[in-house]
């Protein structure tokens, strides 16, 4: 099979054999192709991604959605699953149709990467993560470095008993550097990634300045003192920034949450939040961004939806389901990790907009605090808001000035203080959206896009 | 009594075609046939019932030799038909004429090990999944019953059945099964005349069997750390003495120190070395790949070489580390049986897409004699007692972990005190020379251990702990 779309009689085929016993049925049919290449001091790998296929079908059942999925696209597989799941239905699926409106239409998109995957030999995938590797060990004083880069190509395919056809291939690519430095048993390191949607040109943004520095930060890292603790000014790189627009606010909009009353955010509808200059938003069809996507696994096209509208929280992420019960419409934010995974209402790139504070004058602003820098993960507490952000390194403030790296940290306190709290966004020059992975609970883990610019304002610290 | 079975011959039919190709060795095939069910949960009610979601891949390691170095190519593809299967020897050839892993030879082993039998599988539920699935999360939901102001919010109950097969060019064919079960539950209190805003205890697990039996009692917990988050205050900063229990520790102590007493971190010369101190003297640790009903237990690994239980740490010091047969070559040593394709950090429920890497399966934490909880508070006199964070988020390259306090105690006068929310808790699990870390700064182990996902441990009481909170 040369694309997922030569299964498309297959699929379709099978469809119609479930159509006479509900009231609404999809098939979701995946395929994933890609390489990676990794290199440190002892070992180098090409991997080929697994080649994974498969479709998952889902019907209403008159009060229930019911699944099943197999891997697999041939004929005899798609028909199984298929007639698997007529038997999962119950006599009245008829009944009643599904919540929410079903898209319909037909529609294809494509990544058009400068660089796609099969256009670069593997000697040069190697040659170009050897380069990154003398790089990182070039300042000396750097003990080992890990190279990770790895592109991908994902074909989906959606049908289903509404009219709906839709075709998508997403490339995506991503890099990273980790120089680790070690002394007296003590290991520390640094890390600078890159990833989103396109080819190998992606890795272009792993510069030799870049690495350098993250070198230079991972031996300083070996020196630093201890963490900082309690409550304190706190100022928030790009990367820490979105992942606080992500895992901290972001959650709390997903609208299967709010239905299921476990979102903190859902009083707050309408109402301030934050400060005038902040803006908060979740957007699919962010060009080239990590998370983006042209359909969602519902087949509604991706959007960019403003979560706070210059401080007022004005909208929520909508499934069919959650735009009927809340009389919206469906926001492109229903996704599945893969075939065999159900469907959720989930971020794509979700940030923090862009302000008018430079560097300085936020340092200047904070005066004493703490510079958080290089997130490395971020965890939801949708009902609770409270919130927790780790990252690889901090600088102390003080007047107005960046001291010397410091070690992990983890920020926490109340998402809602904090936002309340904040006062200055920094300018777009510094704006990116950095490649993350976002899991729904714990588990069904999707790319997701994360970012912003500077953030200023108060939480509490301490070690991680 | 003879283990349940598909009847799945991936992996052998896959070496069968390899054979015929010609491939020449050293070479292994790992298949996997899973069939899987999930329900999720709005409430007490039934939102999706999900499968049989049925994978079936195999994943196809090849290992040449290249300049006193191995090539290992590696394909994995769920797509079992012959010309797909050619492709992945294709790939896999590919792949191993350009990596580079540094050993000159490897050997695969030629049998399994005969007459070990390990415990890996709920037959019930094996012989009958959806309705075992189904009674489970009946007696989940009226566990909740009688309890106003409590609600289960969000939740999922996932049953894997899973049967795999590895064959080699050796000659080694070996077949075995295994069940999974994932729960995942946010229990949320709310109501009251007091006003407060809900609050929420998060609970996810991993384990072999769907068991029932003590779910009435771990919902009376869950219940009461809900009701207990929302007068929940956070605790004061600085160094303090931290109770830390099984539920906690697995989410920090298998993936640190299965990595940096591995061969993995050997190579890389960030592994411990026999003798080296690594904790109080109070702290042994073992890695047993033959724990009844643990994750990853079995009898051989997924290498076909004999499981077994191996020292970790033995008083405080290094003692050995786990290999597989690469890092076994490329060390002088022998394989211990540690070759797993799954992932402590993101345990996927399909591992034939993984390479064979030293992975610890049950970590065994000795008990000591500090008693049972009451009187492991009164050790720690003052101090906080965690019983959840948000995640620790173990980084096994720095040893370091940390997160917010989700839910804890106040110890005050050795008892348990108000409850605790917000602020962190955080360190490293072992440290570099004279650096405090988790586990040398024990002072005391609990007398009952108890088996969480990869980890079965007592209690810990740790003093000097860094905490971030309320100034």
């Amino acid at each position: 099979m040369t694309s997922l779309r030569d299964a498309e009689d297959s699929m379709a085929h099978a469809l119609r054999r479930l159509a006479p016993h509900t009231s609404y049925a999809e098939v979701m049919a995946q395929r994933m192709v890609g390489h990676s290449v990794r290199i440190d001091k002892s070992q180098t790998s090409i991997n080929v991604e697994p080649r994974l296929e498969g479709a998952v079908f889902r019907a209403w059942d008159g009060d229930e959605w019911v699944e099943v999925a197999s891997s697999g696209l041939d004929g005899a597989t798609l028909n199984g699953s298929a007639d698997a799941l007529h038997h999962r239905l119950g006599s009245d699926a008829n009944r009643t149709p599904p919540p929410g409106v079903s898209a319909t239409g037909n529609a294809e998109q494509q990544t058009h990467s400068k660089r796609p995957l099969e256009s670069v030999a593997v000697e040069e995938r190697l040659a170009i993560a050897r380069s990154l590797y003398k790089l990182a060990l070039s300042p000396g004083g750097i003990d080992n470095a890990i190279i990770t880069m790895g592109s991908s190509v994902e074909e989906r395919l959606f049908l289903s008993t509404a009219g709906a056809r839709r075709w998508q291939q997403v490339d995506r690519s991503r890099g990273t550097v980790v120089p680790v430095a070690m002394e007296s048993g003590k290991v520390e390191y640094d890390y600078l990634s890159y990833g989103s949607m396109g080819g190998w040109e992606v890795l272009d943004e792993l510069t030799e300045e870049r690495i350098l520095e993250t070198a230079n930060e991972a031996k300083a890292l070996l020196k630093a003192g201890s963490a900082p603790t309690g409550a304190m000014t706190v100022l928030l790189d790009p990367s820490t920034a979105g992942t606080f627009a992500h895992e901290s606010f972001g959650h709390g909009t997903e609208a299967d949450q709010l239905l299921r009353d476990r979102s903190y955010l859902k009083p707050l509808l309408g109402q301030m939040v934050g400060p005038e200059f902040l803006t908060l938003v979740d957007d699919g069809s962010y060009p080239g961004g990590w998370g983006s996507i042209y359909f969602d696994d519902e087949g509604h096209p991706a959007q960019r939806t403003v979560l706070v509208d210059h401080g007022k929280f004005v909208e929520v992420l909508h499934d069919r389901e959650s735009a009927a019960v809340f009389h919206r419409s469906a926001t492109g934010n229903t996704r599945r990790a893969d075939f065999l995974s159900r469907p959720f209402v989930r971020m794509t790139n979700t940030f923090v907009e862009p302000g008018d504070w430079s560097l300085e004058e936020l340092l200047e602003e904070a005066k004493n605090g703490i510079y958080l820098q290089n997130c490395t993960s971020g965890i939801e507490d949708p009902l609770g808001g409270q919130m927790q952000i780790k990252v690889k390194k901090a600088r102390l403030i003080r007047n107005g000035e960046l001291g010397p790296v410091g070690p992990s940290m983890a920020l926490s306190g109340k998402v809602l203080d904090f936002l309340k709290g904040i006062r200055g966004v920094g300018k777009a020059d510094v704006f990116s959206i950095g490649p993350g992975y976002c899991g729904k609970g714990h588990t069904d883990l999707i790319p997701a896009g994360t970012g912003g610019s500077y953030l200023l304002s108060e939480a509490v610290v301490g070690p991680a | 009594m003879s283990e349940p079975t598909f009847g799945s011959d991936t992996a052998y039919r896959a070496a069968e075609a390899i054979r015929r190709l010609p491939v020449p060795g050293p070479w292994d095939v790992y298949g996997e046939k899973i069939e899987r069910y999930e329900i999720h949960l709005n409430g007490i009610v039934r939102e999706m019932l999900r499968g049989p979601l049925r994978l079936e891949g195999v994943g196809l390691r090849v290992i040449r030799p290249f300049e006193q170095k191995l090539g290992v190519g590696f394909a994995a593809t769920s797509d079992i038909s012959s010309g797909s299967l050619a492709t992945a020897v294709h790939d896999a050839e590919a792949t191993a004429r350009y990596s580079r892993f540094p050993a000159s030879k490897v050997e695969l082993p030629s049998q399994s090990p005969k007459g070990v039998a390990v415990e890996t599988v709920d037959r019930k539920a094996w012989a009958n999944p959806l309705e075992s699935l189904e009674a489970y999360v009946h007696a989940l939901v009226t566990s909740f019953e009688g309890r106003p102001g409590i609600v289960p919010s969000f939740g999922s109950v996932h049953l894997t059945l899973a049967e795999s097969t590895l064959a080699n060019s050796s000659g080694l064919e070996h077949r075995s099964v295994r069940t999974t079960v994932d729960l995942e539950i946010a229990v949320k209190a709310f109501g009251g005349p007091e006003g407060r805003p809900p609050g929420e205890y998060w609970v996810t697990s991993r384990s072999v069997r769907l068991d029932p039996s003590h779910l009435r009692q771990d919902v009376d917990t869950w219940c009461q750390r809900a009701a207990d988050v929302r007068r929940a205050k956070p605790p004061t900063a600085g160094e303090q003495t931290v109770v830390l229990p099984p539920r906690v520790l697995t989410d920090i102590i298998p993936e640190i120190l299965s990595f940096r007493l591995s061969g993995t971190a050997e190579i890389r010369g960030i592994g411990a070395k026999a003798g080296d101190l690594l904790g109080a003297p109070a702290v042994s640790v073992w890695d047993d790949g033959l724990f009844p009903f643990g994750i990853g237990s079995s009898a051989v690994d997924d290498e076909g070489n004999a499981q077994s239980k191996r020292t970790l740490i033995a008083a405080g010091k290094a003692s050995a580390m786990l290999y597989d047969v690469l890092h076994a070559s490329a060390t002088g040593r022998t394989s211990t049986g540690s070759g797993l394709r799954d992932s402590l950090a993101y345990p996927e429920w399909e591992h034939f897409s993984s390479q064979p890497h030293p992975v610890g399966t049950t970590i065994v934490v000795g008990t000591g004699d500090g008693g049972r909880d009451a009187e492991l508070a009164e050790i720690a006199g003052e101090g906080i007692w965690v019983d959840q964070l948000g995640y620790a988020f173990p980084d096994p390259l720095s040893a370091a972990f940390g997160g917010e306090i989700r839910i804890g105690y106040r110890i005050h006068n050795g008892q348990l005190a108000e409850p605790l929310r917000g602020g962190t808790v955080g360190g490293v699990v072992v440290g570099g020379l004279g650096e405090r870390s988790l586990l040398n700064s024990v002072v005391a182990l609990g007398k009952t251990p108890e088996l969480t996902a990869h980890l079965s441990c007592p209690t810990f009481v740790v003093e000097k702990m860094s905490v971030g909170g309320a100034d």
